[in-house]
């Protein structure tokens, strides 16, 4: 399952983008539902997320790999292989964002390749894509706010 | 599945405290149709399931005073296709139940568990959207409110009932006078399928052919059902006609938001949404549907 999505930051310089981006437990906070999140050394991070869908409630447990950063070209590639032990079911995806000036702020473009395994699949593939999409957007409003209290002291 | 204790509640206020207690771990189950597909596919798995079978106080089906109609939450769908107090409010009503999956099925599920598992593709919630019916909740520890039907779902298997409230019954206003109630159901595959898409329309005519009541809900059509304001202001004082129902009818693409599936694209919908919204309005104005 593919999903490609753009979030506009303007007024938010690429460099602090970059910076909140690649902090990966600040950028977790983006992230509705993520708990405790661990940093294992190495570029590498375990948390868990919950998600609801009615009577469904799903506890992720997650673990994200950067596992390609270009500080220069402003382009990383992440790897999340999370999975709930009680349901069986697994979510295998690589994310590939690139930020880029765009006025006096940045765009940050992401596009995401998930495969859902297991019982997790059952959902059927229109209600696991509409549920993502509906995620999607919620962490591009919290990175937009996030960024935007977090404004630049001169 | 996971094994887990089960209790028959006998009256609502034992439910309700054994929801309180159990809390997250806890499911009430109705007719079970849908509650135990989830769990054996172990996408639910409750530690306590609460039976509501024994509560007498949401079973009945009963006019009220004002010529209404009042529908327990445990009304299974076949008690409500066969009832001649459904049948006397709206013929269509008990018709409508009657297009439910398969009878055994219709034997077994409830009204209340229906609209709980707010499964957008479910077909009694755009029948009482156009019926401009109520859900009545009762809260713990007393208190009761009533949510209009066309608010009582938030999103896809999700309601904006509280973790400390059941569904006590559903309320039908009186029919307004002359009008009538039609729903068809799109079953592009079999007869016993989920809604492609479907269409529930209240309608009445006054002596100069003009719309004066108009209701509209939508099944199948977003992760929600959906009320048709847009096609209903359209046609409210209009002169029913075949234009006029043609032109209101294809604003209904702007009030869904299909997901694509096995039963058609998003954009598929949307074009069966108009198709089916003008049949449902011209079958009650006496009209030839251009569609």
């Amino acid at each position: 399952m593919k999903f490609e999505q753009t979030i506009d930051l303007p007024g938010v310089s690429p460099e602090r983008v970059w910076a909140f981006v690649m902090d990966v437990p600040s950028m977790a906070k983006c992230i509705p539902g993520s708990e405790g999140v661990e940093d294992l050394g190495n570029n590498r991070y375990k948390a868990v997320v919950k998600i609801k869908v009615g009577p469904i409630g799903l506890a992720l447990a997650s673990e994200i790999s950067i596992v390609a950063k270009d500080e220069a070209n402003r382009t990383a590639s992440l790897l999340v292989e999370a999975a709930d032990k009680r349901v069986g079911g697994a979510v295998k995806a690589t994310m590939s964002m690139t930020l880029t000036p765009a006025g006096d702020g940045s765009k940050l473009e992401v596009s995401t390749d998930a495969n859902v395994m297991g019982r997790i699949g059952d959902f059927g593939q229109p209600i696991i894509r509409k549920k993502a999409d509906q995620t999607l957007q919620e962490v591009g409003e919290n990175l937009r706010k996030a960024l935007a209290t977090t404004t630049s002291r001169p | 599945m996971r094994t887990f204790d089960y209790t028959a509640a006998a009256s609502i206020d034992e439910a309700l405290a054994a929801l309180k207690e159990y809390g997250d771990e806890a499911e009430f189950i109705a007719g079970g149709t849908s509650l135990i597909l989830l769990m054996q596919q172990g996408l639910v798995q409750p530690a306590k399931v609460i039976g509501l079978g024994n509560i007498k106080e949401l079973r009945g089906i009963k006019r009220t005073a004002d010529g209404g109609l009042e529908v327990g939450a445990m009304t299974t769908h076949r008690q409500l296709e066969t009832s001649p107090e459904a049948f006397a409010y709206a013929a269509a009503l008990p018709q409508s139940l009657g297009v439910i999956a398969t009878i055994r099925i219709r034997n077994q599920a409830t009204l209340g568990g229906n609209l709980v598992h707010a499964d957008p593709a479910q077909d009694p919630p755009p029948v009482l959207i156009a019926l401009d019916a109520t859900v009545d909740v009762v809260k713990a520890g007393g208190g009761a409110r009533a949510i209009p039907m066309e608010a009582f779902f938030t999103d896809f298997f999700e309601t904006v009932l509280g973790d400390n409230e059941l569904v006590r019954s559903v309320k039908i206003p009186p029919m307004p006078s002359g009008s009538r109630l039609a729903y068809k159901k799109f079953l592009p595959r079999t007869a016993d399928d989920y809604a492609t898409v479907s269409v529930a329309v209240r309608l009445g005519v006054d002596a100069d052919g003009r719309c004066k009541d108009i209701r509209i809900g939508l099944g199948a059509l977003a992760v929600t059902p959906l009320r048709a304001k847009a096609v209903e202001s359209a046609l409210l004082g209009q002169k029913l006609t075949e234009q006029s129902i043609k032109d209101a009818a294809a604003l209904v693409r702007d009030v869904v938001d299909p997901l694509d599936d096995v039963r058609g694209s998003a954009g598929y919908k949307r074009e069966m949404a108009r198709v089916w919204t003008e049949r449902t309005i011209a079958s009650l104005a006496g009209v030839k549907a251009k569609a």
